[in-house]
């Protein structure tokens, strides 16, 4: 089933074409992984499916009802597609119950149980900004699984983390997996990629360059010749 | 060789006709003025009728004799010097006027009179008029005598002529012109005549229009002069902005400072070289500059650096700068206004059209502007600093990376706002008064203009002051000065609703 | 932090406490200067809340001060009218013999009470409104804030808008029936505001521990997070800036009539700005800062008004750099320099 579709986007910085006539699908139960080289539009993409920078042209819709380029980002988050940014981003100032119970929208029954999933069960009462890179990490992602999405968008989970990390991270986006969920990751680190990732889209100046299994993008002349390098 | 000649003999023959036509009768016109109240203005009509034959010296003694009767000393052989009837006493007094610009050797006593009899230009014989244009030797003052001629002849009986003075007056539209052409359409002429009608219809028609353009122009002219300063001002607030994030509070102080400075060099030249005094504007321009810039300099690098993280503290800290440089400047200097010479380059103007009037003063400030305005667009389009400016403003940390001394960049970029803002205050001293408070003035109006104009470019800081400065000159005649500035800042929040980065706002992804 | 809040409620509520009980102890001056102190305490309190917690800095919190100040000024004048029957000064000097139309209503306590919420709530609200939806925030929102307070001081300077121009308002002569010039109503006006300031602190001290409270910081921290989170920040922001703004106005209210004038002044940015001082050197983000810092700077600068006042500007900007440099979070952080300095010996002597 689509969770995501995005059909004919165009977005614009002044003259510059940051995505030009994109479309692709993002169905429940999969994770998706998105990558391509540095300016493809990845976080441009995530960008517009989470309100934050609106399109000049196309359509986002979610499960085939709901228009997503006119609601606000607010309002989309609400809606139950959530993202975790490039740059971790939690509240310094707050210990990491209260970041979680944040991203809970209030709701304080899942952080324990998310605390657990993100493996700072024990970290509760820590300030969040005194926490390691790859703890801010994960209670980033804690914060945007604390209200049970039903799509999550995960920009760059595993950039500064140890090897070690980002095998536990991989580990935590296999359980986050399930029918009623869509997971969209954009990642450089390939490796990576093809642990979680069911499906990958290969962004290149804004335009789709391949679509399919990461085993077939190694494969594929194009994808080599703009990203991947022999 | 003949048409020298011919001139020398013309001349002779003036002066050998003027010389002899004493056509005053002194004794008659004493005995008039010392009779009764139809005598002394039949003494004023004698007097008048015969100024085109009178000798200069004549003149001179009609005038002293106008003088003593106007003011009661007129030795009289009777003794006592006779009343003035009111009637008496207005005549007389024109006659004064049109005496002293016959025969005063004053220039401006001269240009007085004139002025006074422009009330009435119509009452004023054609013969007076006519000898004082063929005798005035000033330039300004010939020039006001033919306007004032043709003034003179709107009131003329001959309708021809009076035709041609309408039209003569609707080339240099005023609203003195404006005011003696409605006057017009009170005139029977006016209505018997339907040649005549048109003739004025138009030419009313033709003032109108030119004193509208002339206000148009004005208004732009005024606005585009505040604009100056205000552009000035606000260049160096937005690069420092953009650069930096950290608005200055202090930006007024260095208008303050730079008008201060300017100062201190006219009065050091004063002192030391009074032949050079005269030239103290442009002779300021450099040391007001570099004393500007060092102390934005000083500012950078002993506050403002260490607080760009953290920008609201940047505001406060420098709001402390700025309290410590007016209380500064309140000891040392005073809180009076400033006293600046007025050199000879930023007097006057020239007239233009309607009430326009191309001041000096103003246009000093706008091609000062102009200046600074291609320097500094060229500092930061063609040279390696600029492009240094550029590449920090848009991204400081692959500035850094790539080796682009971003402190350095910082540093200089602060100097150089803080000159520019130094020569706002230079620029402005003709202008407005120069005092420690000056700087509230104009920095809430210049941080409109980096509020609208954003940080991107240069076009927007030019495009925002132009159009902040212009609402200010429009606005006040109508509302006033403070509804002027309630208008920018309503426009300013409301243009945000809009484009939240101003006008021109760097394009890409956020975050 | 929670045990030095508590100890400047205490110390306040003491204050109160002496005042009330044995003012004899405590001359006419100082009783005066308590309830003025307490006023701006008030008013710092509330440009800390939006500061400090929510970290929007208003440049223009004059404006809110001022507005329950000149509500509570045209209060006492028509009071004062009513009861002794006297012509406020600038209705003189305008040569009017009748208030402006707005005017109507001002003999009421009550209706000049919830004016001032009202009038507040809509300034801040409106503003607030359309600032925060468009994003305007941080340094702009400051400049703007200042430039708002600014043309709203030259407009009071005008003397044909009906508040008394340039020469402000005063000679209050009568509140709630009893002589101004009574010791016993000018040590009320100072316990109430010190009582008024204390509720205050209890109530911004329950908001900001609360959840509402920690989405304030959560924003102030990361507000595009937050959003991204679900939260409509809208709401959050203009929440606090209305209380924080009708706490401002409050603090007008209660200063006016104790200082006995108001003028457009008040409106000036630097007065403005001066308060942004005391939070700044109190400590930001902490409630109890707030109030020292009100409270000392404020001290200070009363103790040089008899003595040197031409040296205060110059004290006061050298104290901004100084903190601004070296204690970013006032004087919270020389709190926290004794353990420090107490470290630095415990080597020393050989422990």
């Amino acid at each position: 089933m689509i969770a995501i579709d995005v059909a004919g986007l165009n977005v614009r910085f002044g003259a510059f074409r940051a995505i030009t006539d994109l479309s692709l699908t993002i169905d429940y139960g999969e994770v998706h992984a998105i990558i391509g080289p540095n300016g493809a539009g990845k976080t441009t993409l995530l960008d517009v499916i989470s309100g934050l920078t609106r399109p000049v042209s196309g359509r986002v819709t979610l499960d085939g009802a709901r228009e997503l380029t006119r609601l606000s980002d607010t309002a989309i988050a609400r809606a139950g597609v959530r993202r975790k940014f490039q740059k971790p981003s939690v509240f310094m100032a707050l210990s990491v119950g209260e970041n979680l119970e944040i991203g809970g929208l209030g709701d304080a029954s899942l952080i324990d149980e998310t605390a657990r999933l993100i493996g700072l069960a024990d970290q509760l009462q820590r300030p969040a900004g005194t926490l390691s890179h790859g703890q801010k990490q994960w209670l980033e992602i804690g914060m945007v699984l604390a209200a049970r999405p039903r799509v999550l968008m995960l920009d760059e989970p595993v950039a500064g983390l140890t090897d070690g990390e980002t095998d536990l991270t991989a580990e935590l986006i296999a359980t986050l997996r399930g029918p009623d969920r869509a997971i969209v990751v954009v990642e450089h680190d390939m490796d990576f990629v093809e642990r979680i990732a069911d499906r990958v889209t290969v962004l290149h100046e804004g335009r789709t360059l391949f679509e399919g299994a990461m085993a077939d993008a190694r494969q594929d002349r194009q994808v080599i010749d703009v990203y991947l390098g022999r | 060789m003949i048409r020298p000649l011919l001139l020398c003999l013309v001349v002779l023959c003036a002066v050998l006709r003027a010389q002899p036509a004493t056509a005053l009768d002194r004794d008659a016109v004493v005995a008039s003025a010392c009779g009764p109240a139809t005598a002394a203005a039949e003494a004023g009509r004698m007097i008048i009728d015969g100024v085109a034959q009178a000798s200069a010296d004549d003149l001179v003694w009609a005038r002293q004799l106008i003088a003593s009767a106007l003011d009661r000393s007129l030795a009289c052989p009777g003794g006592a010097a006779p009343l003035l009837s009111l009637r008496n006493r207005a005549a007389f007094e024109t006659i004064a006027a049109e005496l002293t610009l016959l025969a005063a050797p004053d220039p401006t006593a001269r240009a007085g009179a004139l002025k006074s009899l422009g009330r009435r230009p119509e009452l004023v014989p054609a013969g007076v008029l006519d000898r004082a244009a063929a005798q005035e030797q000033d330039t300004a003052l010939k020039a006001a005598l033919a306007e004032f001629a043709a003034l003179a002849d709107l009131g003329s009986p001959d309708l021809a002529r009076r035709g041609r003075a309408v039209a003569r007056v609707a080339d240099t539209p005023s609203t003195r012109a404006a005011t003696q052409l409605a006057a017009l359409t009170n005139d029977p002429a006016y209505r018997a005549d339907a040649g005549f009608r048109a003739t004025v219809d138009d030419a009313i028609t033709r003032v109108g229009r030119g004193l509208m353009i002339g206000r148009v122009l004005a208004t732009l002219y005024n606005g585009a002069s505040f604009a100056s300063i205000l552009f000035m001002s606000a260049v160096g607030l937005a690069v420092i902005f953009g650069l930096m994030g950290v608005i200055n509070l202090a930006q007024g102080e260095f208008i303050m400072i730079g008008a201060y400075g300017t100062w201190l060099v006219q009065q050091g030249l004063h002192a030391a070289a009074p032949g050079l005094a005269v030239w103290y504007l442009p002779i300021a321009v450099i040391p007001v500059f570099l004393a500007t810039a060092g102390i934005g300099v000083l500012l950078e690098v002993g506050l403002v650096r260490h607080l760009y993280r953290r920008p609201l503290m940047s505001l406060l800290a420098t709001w402390a700068v700025s309290l410590f440089l007016v209380n500064l400047v309140r000891v040392v200097f005073g809180t009076q206004n400033l006293q600046f010479d007025t050199p000879f380059y930023v007097q006057g103007g020239i007239a233009v059209i309607g009430d326009f009037i191309i001041t000096w003063n103003r246009l000093f400030a706008i091609g000062f502007a102009a200046l600074s305005l291609a320097g500094t667009w060229a500092l930061l389009r063609h040279t390696p600093f600029g492009l240094s400016v550029r590449a920090t403003t848009q991204n400081r940390e692959m500035a850094a990376c790539i080796g682009i001394a971003t402190r350095q960049v910082d540093m200089l970029a602060f100097g150089l706002g803080s000159g520019l803002a130094g020569l706002a205050g230079l620029a402005l001293s003709p202008l407005y008064n120069v005092n420690p408070q000056m700087g509230t003035n104009f920095v809430v109006d210049s941080f409109m203009v980096v509020v609208l104009g954003g940080v991107a470019a240069l076009e927007g800081t030019v495009l925002a002051a132009l159009g902040i400065g212009q609402l200010n000159v429009l606005v006040e005649p109508f509302y006033g000065a403070v509804a002027a500035k309630v208008i920018v800042l309503l426009l300013t929040i409301m243009f945000l609703q809009w484009r939240p980065e101003g006008l021109f706002a760097l394009q890409g992804r956020r975050r | 932090m929670t045990r030095l809040f508590a100890a400047v409620v205490a110390v306040l509520a003491a204050v109160a406490a002496l005042i009330a009980v044995a003012p004899e102890l405590l001359s006419p001056y100082l009783v005066n200067s308590a309830g003025q102190l307490a006023a701006f305490a008030l008013l710092a309190v509330s440009l800390d809340l939006i500061w400090g917690y929510a970290g929007i800095l208003s440049l223009g919190h004059g404006l809110y001060f001022a507005i329950g100040g000149y509500v509570v000024a045209m209060h006492l004048l028509k009071h004062g009218l009513a009861v002794t029957g006297r012509v406020p000064d600038f209705m003189q000097f305008m040569g009017w013999s009748e208030f402006p139309f707005y005017w109507a209503g001002f003999e009421s306590f009550p209706y000049a009470a919830g004016l001032t919420v009202v009038l507040t709530l809509a300034m801040s609200g409106l503003f607030g409104f359309v600032s925060f939806r468009s994003r305007v925030g941080g340094v702009y929102f400051s400049i703007i804030t200042q430039a708002l307070v600014y043309v709203a001081m030259l407009l009071m300077f005008r003397n044909d808008t009906g508040f008394g121009g340039n020469n402000g308002m005063t000679g209050f002569s009568v509140i709630f029936g009893r002589d101004m010039a009574d010791p016993f109503v000018s040590r009320m006006l100072a316990i109430g505001s010190i009582v008024i300031l204390i509720a205050a602190l209890l109530l911004c001290r329950r908001l900001v521990t609360s959840r509402v409270g920690r989405l304030v910081v959560a924003c102030r921290d990361d507000e595009a997070r937050l959003r991204s989170l679900g939260y409509g920040t809208l709401r959050l922001k203009l929440g606090i800036w209305c209380l924080s703004a009708v706490l401002a106005a409050v603090a007008g209210f209660l200063y006016v009539p104790q200082v006995g004038i108001i003028n457009p002044r008040l409106l000036s940015p630097d007065v403005s700005l001066e308060i942004a001082v005391w939070v700044a050197i109190g400590g930001r983000g902490a409630l109890s800062g707030a109030v020292i810092g009100a409270i000392l700077v404020n001290g200070v600068k009363f103790w040089l008004s008899a003595r040197a006042p031409e040296l205060w500007p110059f004290i006061l900007s050298g104290l901004v750099v100084l903190v601004v440099m070296a204690f970013p979070n006032g004087l919270l952080d020389l709190g926290r320099l004794r353990p420090r300095a107490l470290k630095f010996l415990r080597p020393a002597r050989g422990t």
